[in-house]
């Protein structure tokens, strides 16, 4: 459903951000993309849904394509409107308005009765926020900030959504509440999700295949089992092993990448 | 008493003017981050605007009202589209400096079309005094007043209420956010200087009703100023009250303590509240801001 062939992003036309980064989400499918704070994993998000300009960054080579045509320089508007929606880090809620107020604004690219619609179909995948509706979306708890955030990317009536770190600061409980509903989302209306998480432990428990990227590349992908067997994995990402953190990259990830995909 | 009810009345008539400029000021501040130092000179312009649809049509003030915004707003949208569109991504500094400049020429083609004499603008209103109490007031007067307080329910229901609105206040929030949600920001952007343009013509109209209509129409965005930071730069509704607010403390400092003052009693009262709330009366640190 969504491929990125060789993305090279700047930002400033000076900072490499992201090197030569290609993956590929099949539809139906749960997808993660892990990798440590500063990795780039925000950057492809943003590649990807056109607001990198905003921060004066660019895709200087390689495409991002959405059900085999390229997006090129389609308004972030547009790639809504083709069924592709994020999360964003730290939810980005509009804070001054009302939870009610967000998730209308989160159906903008669709008419009004069908935004009144959803709105009930997330306060039934979220009764918490049903109740908070009438609250200033800014004085939520980061559990309830978090539901809002999703419902409110719901609301677009998305076929894929992407969701940068939603695991971000929130206590264990709220977490797998949030994780839960993703995969009710995927199994029962096959909305195809991108999870990028820090959280390798949590985000391979839901996913089946995973990609790992260090210092803007990609350096190892694989099916989630094989990503949990691997040993730099385990020590790494899932601190199954002492001793102090060394990056995958000290490794020689040649060998190891050839592994994977023979 | 009646002297201070005097100065009130007075107060609250030219606080309604600074009270609908800044509105203006605020709503394209509100929506785009940016200060319109030309919302003075739109101010003038479409006063000029006005004034000539009352010489080619002879209108009355309802019917020029309902010409005269659209046009105002299409003159809004034009401005955006050519001297701030070009700018997105471009630091804010730059985008004012841009407006500055902008307000320099308005200035400039409004003195070419219209030349420098002064003009009166009745649009048909009556010129007789009416007396509500003890206080006589024109009828322009009160139709400012009246004009302030239906702007304001207006401006209130429309970023309460409309789709549109709500997403002004959502591009203000959190910009990034409104473009993943698929908000067009720069349709936003647009509408929020057509309705600052409408605002302007409400102004403009009503300012050259109870005064005169002359070149230096524009001067009233600047003296509006006071009104504008008292209220919080992004603060819509509370513009129009600090306008008011402005508009007594300039009439009362005059008519009590002297002359002079009343040009710099607002700026005086500015710098003594943002000492104490540097974000004005109404704006907010960073939650809520209509
Ligand atoms: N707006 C920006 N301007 C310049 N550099 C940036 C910007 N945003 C991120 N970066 C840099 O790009 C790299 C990747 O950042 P990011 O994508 O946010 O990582 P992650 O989401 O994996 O933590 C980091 O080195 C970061 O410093
Ligand atoms: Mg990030």
């Amino acid at each position: 459903m969504l491929e990125l062939r060789n993305v090279q992003v700047l930002y400033d036309r000076a900072i490499e951000a992201v090197r030569d980064v290609s993956l590929s989400v099949p539809e139906g499918q749960m997808i993660a993309l892990l990798g440590s704070n500063g990795a780039g994993k925000s950057t492809i998000l943003k590649a990807i849904s056109g607001v990198l300009y905003q921060e004066d960054g660019e895709i200087v080579s390689g495409s991002v394509v959405l059900d085999g045509a390229p997006l090129g320089s389609r308004s972030p508007a547009d790639i809504v409107r083709r069924g592709l929606i994020q999360v964003p880090e730290g939810r980005a809620l509009f804070a001054p308005l009302t939870v009610e107020e967000n998730l209308l604004m989160g159906g903008f690219t669709r008419n009004r009765a069908e935004a009144r619609d959803d709105i009930e179909r997330v306060y039934a995948l979220f009764p918490r926020v049903k109740e908070r509706r009438h609250q200033i979306a800014g004085y939520l708890s980061g559990g309830e900030q978090q539901m809002v955030a999703i419902g409110r990317a719901l609301m677009a009536r998305p076929r894929m959504i992407m969701l940068d770190e939603p695991s971000l600061g929130l206590a264990p409980q709220i977490v797998d509440a949030i994780f839960d509903a993703i995969v009710d989302l995927n199994r029962s209306a096959g909305l195809t999700v991108l999870l990028v998480e820090q959280n390798a432990q949590l985000a391979l428990d839901v996913t089946s295949y995973g990609y790992i990227i260090e210092n803007g590349r990609i350096v190892l992908d694989g099916p989630v089992e094989a990503l949990r067997a691997n040993n730099d994995v385990q020590e790494f990402y899932l601190g199954m092993a002492g001793g102090e953190r060394r990056s995958m990259r000290d490794v020689k990830h040649y060998k190891r990448r050839k592994r994977w995909l023979s | 008493m009646d002297l201070f009810l005097l100065f009130v009345s007075t107060g609250l008539v030219i606080g309604a003017s600074y009270g609908l400029i800044a509105m203006g000021f605020a709503l394209v501040y509100k929506a785009t981050g940016v200060v319109n130092f030309a919302h003075g000179e739109l101010v003038m312009l479409t006063a000029y605007v006005a004034f000539s649809l009352t010489q080619a049509f002879d209108l009355s003030f309802i019917p020029l009202m309902l010409v005269t915004i659209p046009i105002s707003m299409l003159i809004g949208l034009a401005l955006e589209r050519i001297f701030i569109r070009p700018m997105l991504g471009e630091p804010v500094f730059s985008i004012v400096m841009v407006t500055i400049g902008l307000a320099v020429i308005l200035r400039g083609v409004t003195m070419m079309i219209w030349g420098p004499d002064p003009h009166n603008l009745t649009a048909g209103v009556t010129t007789r005094v009416i007396m509500i109490g003890h206080l006589p007031f024109y009828a322009a007067q009160l139709m400012s007043i009246a004009a302030l307080a239906i702007c304001t329910a207006l401006a209130w229901a429309f970023l309460r209420f409309s789709r549109i609105g709500i997403a002004m206040r959502a591009v203000a929030a959190h910009e990034t956010a409104a473009l993943l949600v698929g908000i067009s920001v720069k349709r936003i952007h647009a509408i929020a200087w057509a309705l600052s343009a409408a605002l302007a013509a409400v102004a403009g109209v009503l300012f050259a009703m109870n005064f005169k209509l002359a070149p230096d129409l524009w001067f009233q965005g600047l003296k509006s100023f006071p009104a504008v930071i008292l209220g919080g730069l992004d603060a819509i509704l509370g513009s129009a009250m600090a306008g008011l607010i402005i508009g007594l403390i300039e009439n009362l400092s005059q008519g009590y303590i002297g002359q002079g003052l009343r040009e710099t009693s607002g700026f005086i009262v500015i710098i003594v509240v943002l000492m104490v709330r540097p974000y004005g009366l109404f704006g907010d640190k960073d939650i809520e801001r209509v």
